[in-house]
């Protein structure tokens, strides 16, 4: 029973991604030898974001049909309003007795983020989704995803317009020098990102399996008319689904403030490589998602630290493009095609 | 509709008109495009400068719109390829002496040439998944552009030589509206042609065109080769006629620009882009140099303005052009207002 459930699950992810998972092993141990565990710690961290990100993206994609093309700029409203929320604080930091205020406002700017993205999205949803359901007749995904780029170049460029185009930076969130975890120096806000990443991913894990909504949503995202008859209230759904999504991916940016000043355009780099998450692990897959989010940020720590800064848009691509090849429908994806199919 | 698909209702003239995928108001606005440099106070150098620029983007958001339109894959990458064609055509003519016209055309080839590749690779995934992934080798072009310092020179820009001797606009302007008219007229025959006809199933169902032994893969590729050897024909054109090229032609922001062009005139409809491009970008222009205080914020009339035609004009300015068609009672100004709808 078990070994044929075994053979299962090989069949479904197939002899690629182990093989990529093997030289991506490989590539880690032989890197061991200088900076090993650093590279080990950035790519956990950068994985952390990443899942986060790329899980809501994959959970928007899966119940609500909608490419999100603006995903990262969400991102770019967490940062943003990490900034402002803990900016004030910043002085308080370097004097010589930190108080309490200082590590509760890190945690205060996190929270207002997620909150605050929670609300734009909760906002998208009905202002833009909404009136689009109700008029479109065919061809939702492509409109949908064409919405969400017009939505991302008006919130860029709004965020240039009205808070300029500098970076809004914080140096460090956290007040100490670095840990020391087996020899490895780890800043404290590196760690507490990666610890946060672990806490709202099995906060989300927990919502979407233990509670009534959670399972509501699931059902959405399996079949939207047997969901209807069973009684589930769509548009609570569909509001929700986009609000967790944006709430997620605005936590994110809040957390990697530290490393992702805010600027307009820093919500790029998390839609890049949430979408190429996606497309790696196929659609609408939010425990794939998390997997590849992993092995994304490994690609892309991997090409800065050996090929240099500015290929690590060429190398995953190419890496990508490769597994494409072999698997057309992403590394967890099934053959079975489905209605997001144009 | 019905009125509309019978070719019957052309007048005489526009019937011959419609053998080469022109209608009378296609031939006034064209005769339009030749006549305004002539014009006194229009022919400005600053304002021909524009006028060039918004036929560039007409001419892009015509090919842009051979795929996005009619095969539904919105080809994020679309001005990485263009900039593969403008760099492979100055550097022919840098390196080699070529002349431009055949460096455009081979940019032109190199550009197919990727857009094949790319093609091959990402047509087989879904819609969207193929959007995204034609904007992750837009990106991957545009570091390579970026990084290959020794043949590109990178960010500092490489100075390119001009089509013509003359400093003037006019004939580039003259260049670009016959370049118009040549995309269009390849494009509408294609469209026209069996080929079409495969491209059309594909975009609107495409289990359907599947069932009807449609081979989407090969389809969806030629047709993405063809739009990305026109549009390196047309990236070498912006080279040779801006003179510098740097990166960030490649930009994907170049990109939206061109695709909120092409779906606020109507996506499927070829024409659409054309007549939305020239007022779109003169108004921007005005816009950008009287507000240069607010970097951005012609982007962020686009994105108003694509979100809106998206969701409340889903056809652009073409449908609502056929719809008011349809709505007409006189006779004779249906048969001069019929236009060839490139579908039938």
């Amino acid at each position: 029973m078990i070994i044929k459930k075994l053979v299962d699950i090989w069949k479904k992810t197939g002899t690629v991604a182990c093989v990529m998972l093997l030289v991506c092993l490989a590539l880690t141990l032989g890197s061991a030898i200088t900076r090993g565990p650093y590279l080990l710690v950035n790519v956990i961290s950068a994985g952390c974001m990443l899942s986060l990100v790329a899980m809501g993206l994959a959970l928007v994609f899966g119940v609500m049909n909608i490419g999100m093309f603006a995903h990262g700029e969400m991102f770019m409203i967490g940062t943003l309003v990490a900034y402002f929320v803990a900016s004030p604080f910043q002085n308080l930091l370097y004097e010589e007795h930190p108080g309490l205020m200082v590590y509760l406002a890190p945690l205060l700017a996190v929270l207002a983020a997620g909150a605050v993205g929670f609300v734009v999205g909760v906002l998208v949803e009905l202002l833009l989704f909404r009136p689009l359901r109700k008029r479109t007749k065919g061809n939702w995904v492509m409109n949908s995803f064409l919405l969400t780029v017009g939505l991302g170049i008006i919130l860029v460029n709004g965020h240039q317009i009205i808070f300029g185009a500098n970076y809004k930076a914080i140096t460090k969130y956290l007040p100490g020098g670095a840990v020391d975890i087996l020899g490895v120096y780890v800043s404290p806000d590196r760690l507490a990102a990666i610890i946060i990443s672990f806490l709202v991913v099995i906060g989300f894990w927990l919502f979407m399996s233990k509670t009534r909504l959670g399972t509501a949503v699931r059902a959405v995202s399996q079949d939207e008319t047997g969901s209807l008859m069973v009684g589930i209230d769509l548009p609570l759904i569909f509001t929700l689904t986009m609000a967790i999504s944006c709430g997620l991916a605005a936590v994110a940016g809040a957390t990697l403030h530290f490393m992702y000043p805010s600027y307009p355009s820093v919500g790029l780099e998390p839609t890049y490589l949430s979408w190429f998450v996606v497309i790696l692990v196929g659609l609408g897959n939010t425990t794939g998602a998390m997997i590849g989010a992993f092995m994304v940020a490994l690609f892309k720590v991997l090409t800065v630290e050996y090929v240099g800064s500015g290929w690590d848009h060429v190398v995953p691509t190419a890496l990508i493009m490769l597994i494409l090849i072999f698997k057309p429908s992403g590394i967890f994806g099934s053959a079975v095609r489905s209605k997001v199919d144009q | 509709m019905e009125l509309l698909k019978n070719k019957d209702v052309l007048s005489p003239f526009s019937r011959q008109l419609h053998k080469i995928c022109m209608t009378p108001l296609g031939l006034a606005g064209l005769v339009f495009l030749l006549v305004v440099p002539l014009i006194p106070g229009v022919n400005a150098e600053y304002i021909m400068r524009w006028l060039t620029l918004a036929a560039y983007f007409a001419a892009c958001t015509i090919i842009f719109d051979f795929t996005a339109g009619f095969i539904n894959i919105v080809n994020f990458g679309f001005m990485a390829f263009c900039g593969v064609g403008a760099y492979c055509s100055s550097l022919l003519v840098i390196k080699f002496g070529f002349s431009p016209w055949l460096g455009m055309i081979a940019g032109g080839l190199l550009s197919g040439l990727v857009g094949l590749f790319t093609g091959v690779i990402t047509l087989r995934l879904r819609g969207i998944f193929a959007a995204c992934l034609t904007w992750f080798v837009g990106l991957a072009l545009m570091g390579l552009c970026t990084k290959l310092i020794f043949l590109t020179r990178g960010q500092s820009g490489l100075s390119v030589p001009k089509l013509f001797e003359s400093s003037s606009n006019i004939p580039y302007y003259y260049t670009i509206v016959v370049g118009i008219l040549i995309c269009f007229m390849i494009c509408s025959f294609l469209v026209r042609s069996k080929m079409g006809l495969a491209f059309k199933a594909i975009g609107q169902n495409m289990e359907a065109a599947q069932t009807s032994g449609v081979n989407p893969v090969y389809y969806r590729v030629v047709n993405f080769v063809i739009s990305c050897t026109l549009a390196g024909v047309l990236g070498g054109f912006y080279a040779h006629y801006i003179g510098i090229l740097t990166p960030d032609i490649l930009h994907t922001s170049r990109t939206m620009e061109v695709l909120a062009i092409s779906y606020i005139g109507g996506r499927g409809s070829l024409w659409g882009g054309v007549f939305a491009a020239m007022p779109l970008m003169i108004g921007m222009e005005l816009v950008r140099s009287s507000s240069s205080d607010l970097p951005g914020i012609h982007l962020m009339i686009y994105g108003v303005l694509l979100i809106i035609v998206m969701i409340y004009f889903p056809g652009g300015i073409a449908a609502e052009y056929y719809s008011l068609i349809e709505k007409l009672k006189n006779i004779k100004l249906v048969q001069w207002a019929t236009s060839c709808r490139v579908n039938d």
